[in-house]
């Protein structure tokens, strides 16, 4: 339980054996690389190259996913892949795969489509906008080269003005008493704009053009290469787009073809540079002369044996040292904890790990959050439904890798404690069992295992959940002071520690005897208890300071610290809250299917769909505030009383790998 | 007189479903704004985002649970509505008060954390826990405030 113990091993190897030795390392998945500090050498520029490589495989894999992934139909879901349905492929039949193919050239291909589909897509967004212009000049009489080329003598102008002004230019082109000739489109008496065609002499046209300005035309350039009619163009513009878009149905159809018929192995390759990738980063971290290599790694103590019998193979040319951390590493932390504190790992290294050495929180966080997460979700009911959903999810996915496996065995240990609260707080999906007459027969049971109401006494619920709050609480305290006895220091043991359990609790037993729900020995217990705790809060405060003055302030200052205390166990009444929450939220949606219910003919129907319905918002909306919740009460109210973290996760060197599962690898 | 305590009762139900769910409408309206900004740029972001986006929805929630209480004591779900005088009623809009106050105003501020928390998960993904610890220390009022909601109207009786 705890933190793995660590051996520092450093790994010295002939140049020769450098690939054997990363590909043992990597198969064991148990060596977490420590980057060596080292100089240039031959072996480096060797392994920057072939990083350089794998970088460049990588890129064109990157490529290709971003290119083919969207008209891919992957046979596996995300989810089953997810929860580890991969195929199963051997590392040897992995690098065969790899290496029969060419990602350079299929991504050289593939680009090659990609780009005609580009210049194809603006073609045919230019020959639209060309049709579009047509449209507005459909009656034009002349062959458009007329305004496109124009001629030696004769020029054209094209644009569209304000209804009003085109009056006005009228009468201007007409003043101007020049070879001109006007052309107004017909158009739709409800549009504004009018579009019109200047023809004019090449020698005047500088005099139109001003007439135009004048008047407000925006002046368009006419798209070159149309010289026929406007008729003779539109039939033109049209076929042209009916052959883009059957070329670009075309060219995507040879996407989804190279996608349906390359994508499998593409995502091979991924895995494979991918582990590649990992090993060249081993041996990038490796420090080396010109013909021996080292390369340092953390191992785990109880991993190294078999770590020592899969080096065997590569024979007497690899020495293992193995020591003991020194004063001035930095050893990662690894959590090693039995099956039911486990899935809760995730949580510790989610805050922040421990250092290497010290003390690991989850086994006392564990207990705590799963009661609390019971408390919050706090439905029989709720329970079974996530029960059964995890059951299902386990039965059909047996390879869940480990990580996901634990993180969902949260929520399973979690329904547990969920199922207990829920029996003994009486909801079973709200007040269901009470609520409609066909769960009866289950009222019995109810009634016998039901005795705390939220509803009904919150004031009891609300008594127990402070009451765990300052369980949990004086808990941590506690451990605080043993980690200061174990380093020590007495002085802050008890000084820091313990006397604030003796101030809280005396406080709590004092006020709990003068209000009468304690007996009144307990009351002068607790005021004894208060008292001794207050005065070596006040000692320990004071101790730093040589002042008498200072002493007191420093002494007060520390007792005020109290209300920390007051806001941290009234934190705690979220447990009641939430509670409630759940049992109202499930009550209220029972309550809208009876009233549904009573609607003739589909009055069952809409039962169902608001139950239904109504408790999976339920349970989803309440899975996540008991799920945060809980863990806020670990995080901000339980550690800071012991724990601040500040390691780092031990992460070996592993086949890792996303699109298959290594076949005679680790898990 | 009887109908003013129990018209008051009601408009504390209104206020405390009212304005608490205006608050997480509009907390998950700001959060799903920068979700919305983040997912465009990393579209697999999607899950951790939801959760954060969903987080200042429980204002709304806490709202409803007293308004329920309210029309359960006010016997307006089945059964006969009660009598009670204008003071009363006005007891018991005083109790919807804290839920339906700090409800608001606290979803606002936790939607905003929570959108901030969606920032930063976009650069650091690896810090999700802590994403999700940042807005709910902003319910610890609105979970306080119902709680002083909820037992005020317990202890009202008539």
């Amino acid at each position: 339980m705890g933190v793995a113990e660590l051996k520092k091993a450093e790994l010295y190897y002939h140049k020769s054996l450098r690939d054997d030795v990363a590909r043992v390392l990597q198969r064991s998945g148990v060596c977490h690389i420590i980057e060596d500090s080292h100089e240039e050498s031959a072996h480096q520029a060797d392994v920057d190259e072939r990083l350089a490589a794998c970088e460049e495989q990588e890129t064109h894999i990157r490529y290709l996913f971003r290119t083919l992934a969207s008209r891919y139909n992957d046979p596996v879901p995300a989810l089953d892949r997810m929860l580890g349905e991969k195929p199963a492929l051997s590392l040897e039949e992995l690098a065969e795969t790899t290496q029969k193919m060419d990602l350079k050239e299929l991504a050289a291909s593939v680009k090659k489509t990609e780009t005609a589909l580009n210049e194809l897509r603006l073609e045919a967004a230019q020959l639209k906008a060309n049709a579009g212009l047509l449209s507005k000049i459909a009656d034009f009489p002349h062959p458009l080269a007329a305004l496109t080329e124009g001629t030696r003598t004769l020029t054209g102008v094209l644009g569209s003005l304000s209804a009003a002004q085109s009056q006005a230019l009228t009468k201007d082109l007409r003043a101007l008493r020049a070879d001109t000739e006007l052309f107004t489109a017909a158009r739709d008496p409800k549009q504004k704009e009018v579009w019109v065609v200047i023809l004019c002499v090449r020698t005047r046209e500088r005099e139109v053009l001003e007439i135009c300005a004048k008047n407000g035309m925006s002046l368009v350039e006419p798209p070159s290469g149309l010289t026929g009619t406007v008729a003779e163009e539109s039939v033109k513009i049209a076929g042209r787009l009916a052959a883009c878009e059957k070329k670009e149905a075309e060219l995507l159809d040879v996407l989804t073809k190279t996608a349906d018929e390359w994508m499998p192995s593409v995502q091979k390759a991924s895995d494979y540079w991918g582990i590649l990738r990992g090993r060249c980063e081993t041996l990038a971290a490796s420090g080396a002369t010109e013909k021996a290599v080292k390369t340092s790694f953390w191992v785990p103590v109880d991993a190294l044996p078999i770590l020592q019998k899969q080096l065997e193979p590569v024979g007497p040319g690899a020495a293992l040292y193995v020591s003991v951390p020194a004063k001035n590493d930095v050893p990662p932390t690894l959590l090693r904890n039995n099956a039911f504190v486990r899935p809760t790992d995730a949580l510790t290294n989610l805050y922040s790990p421990p250092v290497y050495g010290e003390l690991d929180p989850t086994p006392f966080l564990s207990p705590f959050f799963f009661i609390f997460f019971g408390m919050c979700l706090g439905d029989a009911g709720y329970a079974l439904v996530i029960g059964t959903i995890l059951w299902i999810l386990f039965k059909k996915y047996r390879k869940i890798p480990s990580s996901l496996r634990n993180f969902v065995s949260i929520f399973s240990i979690g329904a547990v404690t969920t199922f207990i609260y829920g029996a003994i707080s009486g909801s079973f999906f709200g007040d269901s069992i009470d609520k409609f007459f066909f769960m009866a027969p289950l009222r019995g049971i109810k009634n016998a295992l039901f005795f705390l109401d939220p509803m009904g006494d919150p004031m009891s619920v609300l008594g127990l959940s402070l009451l765990m709050g300052v369980v949990h609480l004086m808990f941590g305290l506690s451990i605080a002071a043993y980690s200061e006895f174990r380093k020590g220091s007495y002085a802050d043991a008890v000084g820091d520690k313990i006397s604030w359990i003796l101030f809280v609790v005396g406080l709590i037993l004092f006020g709990g005897g003068a209000a009468g729900f304690l007996p009144s020995s307990v009351y002068v217990m607790g005021l004894g208890m208060a008292a001794v705790g207050a005065c070596l809060i006040f000692w320990h405060a004071g101790r730093g300071h040589k002042n008498i003055f200072m002493k007191i302030g420093a002494g007060l200052y520390a007792l005020y610290g109290s209300t920390s205390y007051l806001g941290d166990i009234l934190s705690y009444s979220r447990l009641l809250a939430l509670g409630l929450g759940s049992a109202v939220i499930g009550s209220v949606i029972n309550l809208l299917g009876a009233m549904a219910a009573q609607i003739p003919v589909v009055g069952f129907l809409l039962f169902i769909i608001i139950v239904v319905g109504g408790h999976a918002f339920g349970i989803a909306v309440n899975i996540l505030g008991a799920f945060v919740h809980s863990m806020r009460l670990q995080y901000v109210e339980f550690f800071s009383k012991f724990y601040s973290g500040g390691g780092a996760v031990f992460t070996p060197l592993t086949l890792s790998t996303r699109y298959v599962r290594i076949a005679d690898g680790q898990d | 007189m009887d109908v003013l305590g129990l018209m008051l009762g009601l408009l504390g139900a209104a206020f405390a479903a009212g304005m608490a769910g205006i608050g997480s409408a509009v907390g998950i309206g700001i959060a799903g704004e920068s979700a919305a900004g983040v997912m465009s740029e990393d579209p697999d972001k999607f899950g951790s985002c939801l959760i954060l986006q969903a987080l200042p929805g429980t204002q709304g929630i806490y709202g409803l649970l007293i308004a329920f209480i309210v029309l359960n004591k006010l016997g307006l779900l089945g059964g006969q509505p009660v009598s009670i005088s204008w003071s009363q009623g006005l007891l018991v809009f005083a109790a919807c008060l804290p839920i339906a106050i700090v409800g608001w105003y606290s979803a606002i501020w936790q939607g905003k954390t929570s959108a901030a928390s969606i920032q930063m998960i976009s650069k650091k993904p690896d810090a999700f826990a802590k994403a999700v610890i940042l807005p709910a220390m902003v319910e610890t009022y609105a979970v306080l405030a119902l709680l002083t909601s909820f037992i005020t109207l317990m202890v009202i009786s008539f």
